[in-house]
């Protein structure tokens, strides 16, 4: 083909391509604020987990996800000590508590990780400084975490409040952020723990596994599967987070509504992209005849149409991109980061498929128009 | 000016499969608006179906409850001490707690809200419950909600499954609705099966007995004034309870949602940007329509239509499309949101006042891309036509 003939028909009329380019770029844009808001719910879901300094988790078989969690045997944690490659065992204890704000004495739910304090679970920055270890051995003091929402109060160093009918202080501060499941999130030793929560510390929430440098964490997974008893569940790291994400994202009804917005966003493309297809096509309905009457094959037309089609989706995709990049920086922002949502290769790329795919569609519906050309029937 | 051709229409309806494209392309924007908009109104108005259910005036809960997701609760004497007032005719102790449920399909785990009082007590407006007081008075019993998730698995009554880890039969159905408190779906059972299956459990979860209430329903007696008695309730009653009429408490519960989530920025940044893609659709329909007919509307400047009559055909025409792409755009989303009900449980309503707010927005973005449209018709030189 020497002549561009899909290009120069779609560039024969400037401001229709670029209304037909901005409904494209809106499609585009609307599907990427559906993914970037399940993203955003799903990554909020399991950020806790990359804070975690461990390869595997050990947890019930009755656990959810981290915030409804069944505590299991610690027994089952010192088993999984026996392994050759296992460098460390560390229980984690997990609950909800009543903070009180101390300025309003409202109290809201906040949600509490216990540790042992000689036990370097947590990869925060604040327990790199030893001094940390010291106030997490005082008793009733915590960690509060600096994005827990403004409704609990002062955050700052040396605040008391009231929990479980204790005086509590805050020794220190870390960021974490409690995601889908906690607006406040805290860290406090086991032994608080157990003097908030009244559950003993035999039983486990949450078993932290650190494997020795170089050592296979899934075949570590596999062989304490084959050792440990049914009433614990082994998961790797990143099993942890596919399941956390999968539990919000498919018992909440969030993957049901952002995917029908993705569904109705694609059919509003195919609808747009049609609708330009269509206009052009039965605007040169003349010319396509008079290349079939010279002896064009219908496969050329039909090539015309289409490449129509992924220059349009091409030309959209990219300020649909660049808007939709713009738009999570907004939502981030506005939201003061509680939604997460962050454009990543894995999604821009999906997109575009999704795009081309979309016109695509819409050019065999409408390519049938051309195809069936009759020259007789024009002249 | 008396306009005796409809040229609006004649415009419109002049090629019949053009018409149906355009339309179906209103009618998409009008489905993404009403599906973004319903999903928020759904997410908000799901919270407050249980609250609802309520038979009661006066609501009774802790003070550090505020809100259906906090678990904490009351003496139950708190209640009997209201009930001695004056004015009061009843109140009704109402347990709720989450529990896991054991889907008898799949055998996973599934958490859910389980609701508990005396069956002698009429503690919620769901009549259905009380035909199966009987069977609901025999030990590990439970009704299970038939709106819960499909994750619940089999729910006909004579299912054996647990609940908390203990046997439970059910015997029975009724309609509730999932919320943000209910995980999966609903169980409800006599307040005796409820200490049946919640007194004893393990050293890490919170024991229940029928002497602290999480929710305490009161009935006033006819005539008597709600708003003076919760004052006086106030007033006279220790402060570890709060009082509410059923109004004000199904409204707090709906602004902790909103000023606790982002339910709202998330949905009305998506029903924007839709009204946007809208706007863009229809601006494309007209545009390409009046650049066909650009030489019959220098014609009918040359002729001495003034400029406003040619604004008003292409005004009418975008209204036009308005209209007739809303109706197909209703129905779909009529179908849409009966989809995502029975896929989720949300209670997705459609109401007069939601579907008006909906037509206005999409006349308005008719309006809007008709008066772009309308500029070039309104630059139409005739003299330029002529000359080429």
């Amino acid at each position: 083909m020497r002549v561009p003939l899909a290009w120069l028909n779609l560039v024969h009329e400037k401001s229709r391509l670029v209304v037909a380019l901005a409904g494209v770029a809106f499609a585009v844009l609307l599907v990427f604020m559906n993914l970037g808001f399940l993203g955003a719910l799903a990554k909020s879901a399991s950020m806790f987990y990359e804070y975690m300094n461990a390869e595997v988790f050990l947890v019930s078989p009755q656990t959810l996800e981290v915030s409804s969690t069944t505590a299991f045997p610690r027994e089952r944690l010192f088993q999984a000590k026996g392994l050759a490659g296992v460098d460390r065992v560390m229980p984690l204890y997990l609950a909800y508590l009543q903070w009180r704000n101390p300025e309003t004495r409202q109290s809201r739910a906040a949600f509490m990780f216990a540790i042992n304090p000689d036990d370097p679970a947590f990869l925060l920055p604040i327990f790199q400084d030893p001094a940390t270890i010291g106030i997490l051995n005082r008793p009733d003091t915590v960690l509060f975490d600096l994005r827990s929402r403004p409704e609990y109060g002062p955050k700052t160093v040396g605040t008391t409040t009231e929990v479980s009918r204790r005086t509590i202080t805050i020794g220190g501060q870390y960021e974490l952020g409690g995601g889908f499941a906690a607006d406040a999130t805290v860290i406090t030793s086991d032994q608080n723990f157990l003097r908030l929560s009244k559950i003993p510390l035999n039983l486990v929430n949450m078993g932290l596994i650190k494997l020795e440098p170089g050592v296979d964490a899934d075949a570590i997974a596999a062989r304490l599967r084959e050792i440990l008893p049914k009433d614990v569940v082994v998961r790797t790291k990143a099993e942890m987070v596919a399941n956390d994400s999968d539990y919000w994202i498919a018992s909440t009804s969030t993957g049901f509504i952002f995917g029908m917005g993705v569904a109705v966003s694609c059919v509003v493309g195919v609808v747009i992209v049609y609708q330009i297809l269509y206009t052009d096509i039965s605007d040169h309905m003349k010319q396509y005849a008079t290349l079939k009457a010279m002896g064009y094959r219908s496969g050329y037309l039909f090539n015309v149409v289409i490449q129509e089609a992924i220059i349009l989706s091409v030309l959209g995709y990219i300020p649909g991109l660049i808007t939709a990049i713009g738009l999570y920086a907004f939502v981030a922002q506005a939201t003061s980061n509680a939604l997460p949502v962050g454009m990543d290769l894995q999604r821009a790329i999906g997109v575009f498929i999704l795009t081309v795919a979309m016109c695509i569609v819409s050019a065999l519906v409408s390519v049938r128009k051309v195809v069936t050309a009759e020259p007789v029937e024009l002249f | 000016m008396k306009m005796r051709t409809p040229l609006a229409w004649f415009n419109l309806t002049y090629k019949r499969q053009r018409l149906l494209t355009a339309l179906a392309g209103v009618s998409f924007a009008v489905v993404l608006m009403f599906i973004f908009r319903g999903f928020e109104n759904a997410l908000y108005d799901s919270q407050l179906q249980f609250l609802n259910t309520f038979n009661a005036d006066i609501v009774m809960v802790n003070r550090i409850k505020t809100n259906m997701f906090i678990p904490e609760k009351f003496a139950r004497r708190r209640l009997y001490q209201a009930n001695a007032f004056e004015g009061i005719d009843a109140a009704y102790p109402l347990y709720t707690t989450t529990a896991n449920w054991r889907n008898p399909d799949t055998r996973r785990i599934r958490p859910l809200r389980v609701i508990a009082f005396n069956l002698n007590d009429p503690a919620l407006l769901i009549p259905e419950i009380f035909s199966h007081r009987s069977a609901l008075t025999m030990p590990w019993t439970a009704l299970v909600d038939r709106k819960s998730r499909s994750e619940v698995g089999t729910i006909v009554p004579g299912t054996v499954t647990e609940v908390a880890e203990k046997q439970v039969r059910l015997v029975g159905n009724f309609s509730l609705g999932t919320d943000f408190t209910s995980g999966n779906g609903n169980v409800l059972m006599s307040d005796q099966n409820f200490v049946r299956f919640f007194s004893a459990l393990g050293p890490d979860e919170d024991e229940r007995n029928l002497n602290t209430v999480d929710i305490g329903l009161l009935k006033v007696t006819p005539g008597a004034d709600v708003a003076a008695l919760v004052q006086n309730l106030t007033k006279q009653l220790p402060i570890d309870v709060l009082l509410f009429s059923k109004e004000d408490f199904v409204k707090r519960e709906l602004n902790y949602w909103k000023e606790n989530t982002n339910i709202g920025f998330v949905f009305s940044l998506l029903t924007i940007m839709s009204f946007l893609v809208g706007v863009i659709i229809v601006y494309q329909i007209l545009y390409t329509d009046v650049s066909e007919h650009w030489a019959e509307y220098a014609t009918l400047k040359a002729m001495g239509y003034s400029n406003f009559f040619l604004l008003r055909v292409v005004v009418q025409q975008s209204i036009f499309m308005g209209l007739l792409g809303f109706v197909p755009g209703f129905f779909i989303s009529f179908g849409l949101y009966r989809l995502t009900a029975d896929a989720t449980g949300l209670l997705m309503q459609m109401n007069t006042s939601r579907a008006i707010g909906t037509l206005i927005a999409t006349l308005i973005m008719c309006l809007i891309s008709g008066s772009i449209a309308v500029r070039k018709v309104q630059s139409t030189d005739p003299a330029e036509v002529f000359g080429t």
